[in-house]
């Protein structure tokens, strides 16, 4: 018994709990389905037949495999979606930006930057498609608006963080405007510029994959429609689904990867948690580094 | 405080340092961008701009008039959206309260719970509606109520995410020492919780819902374009840019922004009156 | 006082006011009618409860604060002029470190602001931290140490620039006894070895006593210069003066200057 309780002291014991929990709960499910229904396959197959489509040979659709279909779709779909988050948060970085640069314009677009939270953009899919009338450009311009909107205001909330103290001290150097944007501001704001990215990065991609439902040319959400109407194997539709999950969940932790890797004091951080361990087995424990990363997140 | 001084002043500085003039800039300011906007839609400027034409992008009060003329119409689908958009966060937010009061209660079998909620907020709804439709699809004879089931459960999965992590916080970001306050008086964990945890969570709660409200209604409208039953602004959309009916589906477009603007600012006031003694 | 008047005056300040509006519109006096010299090379206190105007004297003169009345002129010049010339350096009550730079690298930034090439930048911040006590702890990070040793860094960084006049807001209140001790010699040590001018906010008579060679007690509503007592103690100090009689009657003296008696 004692040793179960301390299996649970790790963090990642009771995520697995939760998720062994959910396959249980499913398998549970889809046994219930397979008695009851003709086609249980179109409504919950077994986890293990999923994962039998993804390594069967079995040609689906002009001559590909199932997850043959999947990948070449989901390369035409995840492009789109990265240029467009690459375009909309490089737009809310640098309107955060300006922004923080003139009140004038603080004041002025203000109101519509929450406004634009509000708006459902997803459902401006359609009319954005009939704008441009290429499905490609309007994936992009979809999932840059999309991005854009939580890094701007994230962004923002991250210049305005900045103490007046700092101010004060920058003050007394005399330092340049400049130099307190690239030294002091945008420093500050680079952890919010990232809380950003981590809600705008699944979203480009959702954003993507619904564009593509709209009109038949390949992508993610083209088979995905394709497969509902049992154009192809069901298997193909299940697949998408788990695949577009992971890829939205890897999306996120990637941008905390990526924060990770180049925010200096992560890195040190990472550093002197390294040389304390080594330090420690080797008996030489000196200083116990207090190491804690505040959460910070933009209201 | 501001500084009072006794120099003479360019005038420059004394509008920076008049706070009539600011306040009412903040109001003066974003109007008069949305007249200008309004200015050149009418004026078919941003038609020229977007390489567009008045059938796809109409003009506003086209747009108007047919808001107006079928507002019966439009009020029946503004129903079936919200609905589902409403039931979906009010049990969505139940049930990531419930995961939050379980993490913040019993952390060590609790927080997994919240890491795996919190990945669920990362998958595409889109992969998440037809899957709905699916499982909902023996619960009810009449399409409209497992349509309905189908994207509640949507809205559910998104509202709970959210609600979990922000409640999570607020259960647990105390002020310092007030746990071992309650701990002084022996109190219960029942007590500790409704006394302490409980109120120090109710500002978290709109934290999250303040999130959860527009992604609700966009969540809703998301999922209606994957439902068996056609009905919702959502599936109006779409519906009537199909049929290259494109000043209907602007109608809808409007109708959704009014949607999301009513609701926030209906949460606002419902946050102010409630929020009231913790300022 | 005849030795520290030889050096001349650094820092001149002539009826001095300063008048802020709280939110209702009505006029607040932070400080009123305040004349007095510092010297060259002098460590002056500026000691007073809370609401007296310390660190508004404090920030007028690092032109953080235009006064309202009345003239500040360092070496004949404006606060304003002095700090584009980068003369000053600034310790807050609070260590303002920035949480991405190593503590190195904090004390580097005012002298990359400066232009100063990077042989010279890292030398002088080696040897500030030397001088601090916080040669080992150059690669750490701020949120990695204790809060004394922030303010220590604090310090390094504000020597680092070799500044004419250092001023500090009450820059040891938030720490232990025991760190402050510690802080108040190395402080006392770096002050001897450079020389410069320090004009130190404090709302702590021991502290006024043991580091100062004048302190200014200021009074409040409205702030205030009540009276400027010389510290005869000999330099340089030692802790066993805290328990000597003249440092109890310096106490006591310094105590008594505070208009409407006790605080």
């Amino acid at each position: 018994m004692k040793k179960i309780h301390k299996i649970f002291d790790h963090k990642w014991a009771s995520t697995l709990l939760w998720i062994v929990l959910i396959i249980v709960a499913w398998e549970i499910a889809a046994t219930v389905v397979a008695a009851n229904n003709r086609s249980p396959e179109n409504i919950l197959p077994h986890l293990y037949q999923i994962l039998a489509a993804v390594f069967s040979t079995s040609k689906v659709s002009q001559g590909m495999t199932a997850v043959m279909v999947v990948l070449t779709s989901a390369k035409a779909t995840i492009l789109r979606a990265l240029a467009g988050f690459l375009l909309g948060i490089t737009a809310g970085f640098f309107l955060a930006l300006v922004m923080k640069l003139s009140g004038l314009l603080e004041k002025m677009l203000f109101p519509y930057l929450m406004l634009i939270q509000l708006i459902p953009v997803l459902g401006l899919a359609p009319i954005i498609l009939a704008i441009t009338g290429d499905i490609n450009s309007s994936r992009v311009i979809i999932a840059a608006v999309l991005s854009f909107y939580p890094v701007a205001t994230n962004t923002l909330a991250g210049f305005k963080s900045v103490d007046q103290d700092k101010y004060d001290l920058m003050y007394t150097y005399a330092a340049k405007q400049r130099t307190i944007y690239t030294k002091v501001l945008i420093p500050s704001a680079i952890p919010y510029f990232f809380t950003g990215t981590k809600i705008g990065a699944p979203m480009a991609i959702t954003a993507s994959i619904l564009v593509d439902t709209l009109q038949g040319d390949g992508g993610l959400g083209c088979i995905l429609s394709q497969s509902l109407r049992h154009a192809m194997s069901i298997y193909v539709f299940w697949l998408i689904v788990f695949f577009s999950a992971f890829v939205g969940i890897l999306s996120t932790y990637l941008m905390t990867w990526i924060e990770a890797l180049i925010s200096p004091e992560k890195r040190g951080i990472r550093k002197a948690r390294r040389e304390y361990k080594k330090s420690a087995v080797s008996q030489k424990v000196s200083v116990c580094p207090q190491i804690s990363i505040r959460r910070r997140k933009a209201e | 405080m501001t500084q009072k001084r006794k120099r003479p002043k360019s005038l420059y500085q004394r509008i920076k340092e008049n706070t009539k003039i600011q306040t009412s800039a903040t109001v003066i300011l974003p109007v008069l961008l949305g007249v200008v906007i309004v200015v050149l839609w009418q004026t078919q400027t941003l038609h020229h701009l977007f390489r567009t034409d008045t059938f796809t992008l109409p003009l506003l009060d086209r747009i108007g008039s047919i808001l107006f003329d079928n507002i019966d119409k439009i009020w029946e689908n503004v129903v079936a959206t919200m609905v589902v958009a409403l039931a979906g966060l009010g049990l969505g937010s139940l049930l990531g309260y419930g995961i939050a009061m379980l993490a913040a209660l019993c952390p060590k079998i609790g927080k997994g719970g919240l890491s795996v909620i919190g990945a669920f907020a990362s998958i595409p709804v889109v992969a998440l509606a037809p899957v709905m439709n699916n499982w909902t699809r023996d619960i009810s004879d009449i399409a409209s109520v497992r349509s309905m089931v189908a994207k509640i459960l949507v809205v559910m999965l998104v509202a709970a995410a959210n609600m979990g992590l922000n409640a999570y916080r607020g259960l647990t970001e105390l002020k310092p020492y007030s746990m071992d306050l309650m701990a002084t008086y022996a109190a219960k964990k029942r007590t500790t919780f409704l006394k302490l945890q409980l109120p120090n969570s109710v500002p978290y709660i709109f934290v999250a819902l303040k999130v959860s409200v527009p992604a609700s209604i966009m969540t809703a409208i998301v999922s209606e374009y994957f439902a068996e039953y056609i009905i919702g602004v959502g599936r109006q959309i779409r519906e009537n840019i199909v049929l290259s009916q494109y000043s209907t589906a602007w109608a809808y477009i409007a109708t959704a922004c009014i949607m999301g603007v009513v609701s926030y600012v209906a949460l606002m006031i419902v946050q102010s009156i409630l929020l009231r003694k913790y300022h | 006082m005849s030795e520290l008047q030889e050096r001349g005056i650094e820092i001149q300040i002539r009826d001095l006011g300063v008048t802020f509006q709280d939110n209702a519109g009505h006029d607040v006096q932070a400080l009123t009618g305040v004349n007095f010299d510092i010297y060259k090379g002098e460590f002056i206190s500026l000691l007073g409860p809370s609401g007296c105007g310390k660190t508004t004297l404090l920030r007028t003169i690092a032109d953080l604060q235009e006064p309202t009345e009345g003239t500040v002129r360092i070496s004949g010049m404006t606060p304003k002029e002095i700090r584009l010339q980068q003369k000053f350096g600034f310790v807050f009550q609070q260590p303002v470190l920035f949480d991405w730079r190593t503590v190195k690298k904090n004390v580097e930034l005012p002298l990359e602001i400066m232009y100063q090439s990077k042989e010279d930048r890292s030398k002088r911040a080696d040897e500030m931290l030397e001088m601090v006590g916080l040669k080992n702890f150059s690669d750490h990070f701020p949120r990695q140490l204790s809060g004394g040793m922030q303010q220590r860094v604090n310090i390094a960084r504000a020597f680092g620039i070799r500044p004419e006049i250092l001023l500090m807001d009450e820059p040891f209140s938030a720490l232990d006894e025991f760190t402050k001790e510690k802080l108040h010699e190395d402080l006392l040590r770096i002050w001897r070895q450079t020389n410069k001018t320090i004009v130190f906010v404090t709302h702590n008579i021991q502290e006024a006593v043991f580091l100062s060679d004048r302190i200014c007690v200021l009074s409040p509503h409205p702030g205030r210069l009540s009276a400027i007592v010389d510290v005869d103690l000999p330099r340089p100090r030692t802790l066993e003066m805290k328990e000597s009689p003249r440092f109890t009657e310096l106490v006591y003296e310094v105590r008594g200057k505070f208009e409407g008696g006790s605080v």
